[in-house]
């Protein structure tokens, strides 16, 4: 029992050097600097880059309405698809987009639960970025639907046609209601951490509109005890809402594939590696479109390296659980002796889009196990490089899914191949467009970092730290 | 720039008086599991497998949380760790008491070792390469020596620090982490499929090693609450252990229902969807007599319960709730292998025979003895929870000048 006896006291010592933690915004910034920082971007002049980018981004949206008006006008046949090829591009893109917007909720929701402060500073510009990705998945099984103007029937809305019901015991209905009820709550989510900020922004503000539409939206917040007490209950509330909506749309979208019976797609690990994916391309994003702001705006003492490299942790985890899933199907697949699924993934690997799946692996498994290494994690440039990989990989991910399990089914006769048309890449490219347009009006208007959370990270809000308030070495 | 913390309380509970508990489990256990040897062999057999089963997912829990301590750089892990480190170094002495069993009687327990000409049934054919008894008895070794080398690298370190408080040990143990969960990912996937699920080789689920894992670090939870408590009454852990150490260790025990409750509805609902015979046998036979409602006992009482029971955050810090709470956990996970193992000698689900009862309280007493006694000695010859973390002011929750601050403010003073 000797050494127990050391356990009567605790020795409360601060850690070595070199085992300190970043602080989360650096220099020791005050609270009306953050402000500053933050509503500083919204308040000054628009940046001619800002208006480069729009306009080219605006641009590029224009090719929904062009290619979506033409497919519509003309049919689905415009699309790549064959037999047995009828899913192609457009399920592809839609889970694609699907997965890029899991990170923003996962932030706010999870990270808060699991009491990570430092999803402060990434939290807004990540949920704007789910908001704006789920609008652009939206797109394609509305589009997908063959005769648009029956995409209502989508919806389980009383009709006197029969009646006729959407088939309930479908995947595809239960994403209607899945991702529906994820953009919702994720909106929400959203505008109400955006409360406290929009008032502080309508408080500095100059002029009329400004002031109405910043107090509109505000809900005459006064940064009251009363309304702090409300906002964190409801904060609490709609996180412990959304964690389970972030796990359930994706596992719904891996839904689609796994409850068939198509080779390589029914397989039991589809639910937590899809949504393990979606939260690794959904971080991908937000270091792509991050560490440029960061540049731009001048934001790293907010957005530090730190950030940064827990970001890459997180992606680096993710990518390894999508790895072991990978792996795990591939095993599976000769363990199980079923001829039809070890030949699926043997296709897969080696057989005609061999390219698309090494593209996978290498951008899915292999990149992210760079950010093993801080000295690679903490390069800001090669971080962002590899995040771009990242998002490239998962799109492959999804291709590879769809498109190598259907090209050669049950019976040979009917093995076909792939490739899209015009129309299929130039309307994909046309929603990078309507997300980019959406995501810089959002950081022309909106504060891009949460102002009121990330100075609740700081040393002077905590109450046990000299600038906090508290007298004396510790407390 | 340190201090001693004011929370030293007395001992509240003093567990001498059971001291010899775990050799009465031993004897009692071995008592029961010789009768059984002799009288009732299969089910001495499979009740063994099955207490294996539920003692190497505390194992492989405890070795988990110390990986996840190191990987997430966490703070709320400090007063539990060494009694994780512990649970982990328990690896070698359960291969010691499992793998005998399971490696000498392999022929009994699983079928696919009695087939005679493996060539001759498809499912086995395919996997002959891993199914083939060499391999089955030098993966099984090798699994344990990865655990228990894993296991003491990490143990070794953080003793170590204890002494010195050096840095470089926090570091050691990060990269043994980093490499270890891959390796853990691994080495639990395949061990979980020889022992558990090559009971029935024709069966398969990509799901499983997941499944196994979200079920262990589940009951791993439990233990580590109702262990903290207890050490924080004898004492022990009276000087770290908070009210948060408690409402942490119960939100993670929370997340895990769901977690397993997903992971489980998963895999049941994507093969009772597809409907496919060679996947569905499996779940049809657990639908025969007893397993129907010992795998309603899973969907309520693994899930359901313990769910709405630990909803309210307040909860959480109630012991006279968690406690009973843990030891259902306990029940439940015991259920959970049973209903994996079980129906292979049991597939129309007569019943619980008193042999099986019997059986399986002699397991569980037998190789839980063990594990408790070389648990008890593990923890009485070493410093209870981590002396020096680097965390330790953070768990506390209390602020220490920094090295870098310091300097700073020095810095600043001068100029």
């Amino acid at each position: 029992m000797a050494s127990n006896e050391l356990s009567s006291s605790v020795k409360i010592a601060a850690p070595p050097r070199e085992l300190e933690r970043e602080p989360l915004v650096l220099n020791n910034r005050p609270l009306g600097w953050i402000s500053n920082q933050i509503v500083g971007i919204i308040e000054g002049k628009t940046p001619r880059w800002w208006w480069i980018t729009f306009v080219i981004s605006a641009l590029v949206m224009l090719l929904c309405p062009i290619y979506i008006g033409y497919l519509i006008t003309t049919g689905v046949g415009v699309w790549g698809l064959n037999s047995p090829i009828a899913w192609g591009w457009a399920i592809v893109n839609f889970v694609f987009w699907i997965g890029i917007g899991h990170a923003g909720t996962l932030i706010s929701a999870v990270l808060f639960l699991l009491r990570q402060k430092w999803g402060t500073s990434i939290n807004r510009a990540a949920e704007a970025m789910t908001i704006f990705a789920v609008m652009c998945a939206g797109i394609f099984p509305g589009i997908h639907v063959g005769r648009i103007w029956f995409a209502w029937w989508l919806f389980p809305l009383p009709n006197s046609n029969g009646p006729i019901w959407p088939q309930f015991r479908s995947p595809l209905l239960w994403d209607v209601f899945a991702v529906s009820t994820y953009f919702t709550v994720s909106l929400l989510f959203w505008y109400m951490g955006l409360i406290p900020d929009l008032a502080t922004i309508r408080d500095r503000c100059k002029n009329f509109l400004g002031k109405f539409f910043y107090g509109l939206f505000s809900l005459g917040w006064t940064g009251s005890n009363r309304h702090w007490s409300n906002y964190e209950k409801a904060y609490l509330l709609l996180a412990g809402l959304s964690t389970p909506l972030v796990l359930s749309v994706h596992s719904i979208v891996s839904f689609d594939f796994a409850v068939s019976q198509v080779p390589g797609w029914h397989t039991t690990i589809f639910p937590p590696y899809f949504v393990a994916g979606a939260i690794f391309s959904g971080f991908g994003m937000v270091l792509t479109l991050m560490i440029p702001l960061r540049s731009i705006f001048k934001l790293h003492d907010l957005l530090t390296v730190r950030h940064i490299e827990l970001m890459c942790k997180v992606t680096l985890a993710t990518g390894t659980i999508v790895g072991y899933a990978y792996g795990m199907e591939f095993f599976i697949a000769w363990y199980g002796g079923n001829p039809y699924e070890a030949y699926c993934f043997q296709n897969r690997a080696f057989g005609p889009y061999w390219w698309a799946y090494w593209i996978m692996i290498s951008c899915n498994v292999i990149t992210p196990q760079f950010f093993w290494f801080k000295k690679l994690r903490t390069n800001v440039v090669l971080v962002w490089i590899l995040s771009i990989f990242v998002n490239i990989g998962m799109w492959f991910e999804r291709f590879v899914i769809v498109v190598t399990s259907l090209h050669r089914d049950y019976i040979p006769a009917n093995w076909s191949y792939y490739s899209p048309t015009k129309v299929d890449v130039l309307t994909f490219v046309g929603t990078f467009g309507l997300f980019m347009v959406l995501f810089l009006l959002f950081i022309r208007f909106l504060p891009l970092i949460a102002i009121s959370e990330v100075k609740g990270v700081t040393d002077y809000a905590d109450p046990h730290h000299p600038r906090g308030g508290a007298k004396g070495g510790h407390h | 720039m340190s201090s001693e913390s004011p929370q030293s309380s007395k001992p509240s509970l003093d567990l001498a008086k059971y001291a010899n508990l775990p050799n009465q489990l031993i004897v009692g256990g071995a008592i029961g599991l010789l009768i059984g040897f002799f009288a009732w062999r299969e089910q001495f057999l499979y009740s063994y497998l099955t207490a294996f089963m539920f003692f190497l997912s505390l194992v492989l829990g405890g070795l988990f949380l110390v990986l996840l301590h190191h990987l997430f750089d966490s703070q709320w892990l400090v007063p539990i760790r060494r009694i994780c480190e512990h649970f982990a170094g328990l690896a070698p002495i359960l291969g010691v008491l499992g793998l005998p069993v399971i490696l000498i009687f392999a022929k009994s327990i699983y079928p696919w070792m009695a087939i005679e000409d493996p060539h001759s049934d498809h499912a086995l054919h395919v996997k002959y390469a891993l199914f083939n008894p060499t391999a089955f008895w030098v993966v099984s070794i090798a699994l344990f020596v990865v655990w228990t080398w894993l296991a003491n690298r990490l143990r070794k370190h953080s003793l170590a620090q204890d002494e010195t408080g050096a840095a470089t040990h926090t570091q050691a143990m990060r990269k043994y982490a980093a490499g270890g969960i891959v390796l853990f990912a691994f080495t639990l996937t395949l061990g979980v499929i020889y022992w558990m699920k090559s009971l029935e080789h024709q069966w398969f689920s990509t799901m499983y090693g997941v499944y196994y894992f979200a079920g262990s670090v589940w009951t791993t939870l439990a233990t580590m609450y109702v262990l903290t408590a207890l050490l924080q009454r004898t004492g022990h852990l009276a000087p770290v252990v908070r009210d948060s150490t408690f409402k942490d260790i119960g939100t993670l025990f929370f997340a895990f229902t769901v977690f397993y409750a997903y992971i489980h509805f998963s895999q049941y609902f994507l093969i009772w969807n597809a409907a496919i015979p060679e996947e569905t046998f499996w779940y049809v036979k657990r639908e025969n007599g007893i397993w129907w409602y010992l795998g309603m006992l899973i969907i309520f009482g693994h899930f359901f319960v313990p769910f709405l029971t630990m909803l309210r955050i307040d909860v959480k810090k109630k012991l006279t709730i968690m406690a009973p709470l843990a030891g259902w956990a306990w029940l439940m996970h015991y259920v959970d292998m049973t209903f994996n193992i079980k129906p292979v000698i049991d597939p129309e689900g007569h019943g619980i025979s008193l042999s099986g009862m019997i059986q399986s309280i002699a397991s569980m007493a037998f190789i839980g003895g063990f594990l408790a006694k070389f648990f008890l000695k593990s923890f009485i010859t070493h410093a209870p929870f981590p002396q020096r973390d680097p965390r330790i002011a953070e768990t506390m929750g209390v602020y220490v000048e920094l090295e870098s601050e310091a300097q700073a403010q020095t810095k600043s003073a001068k100029a």
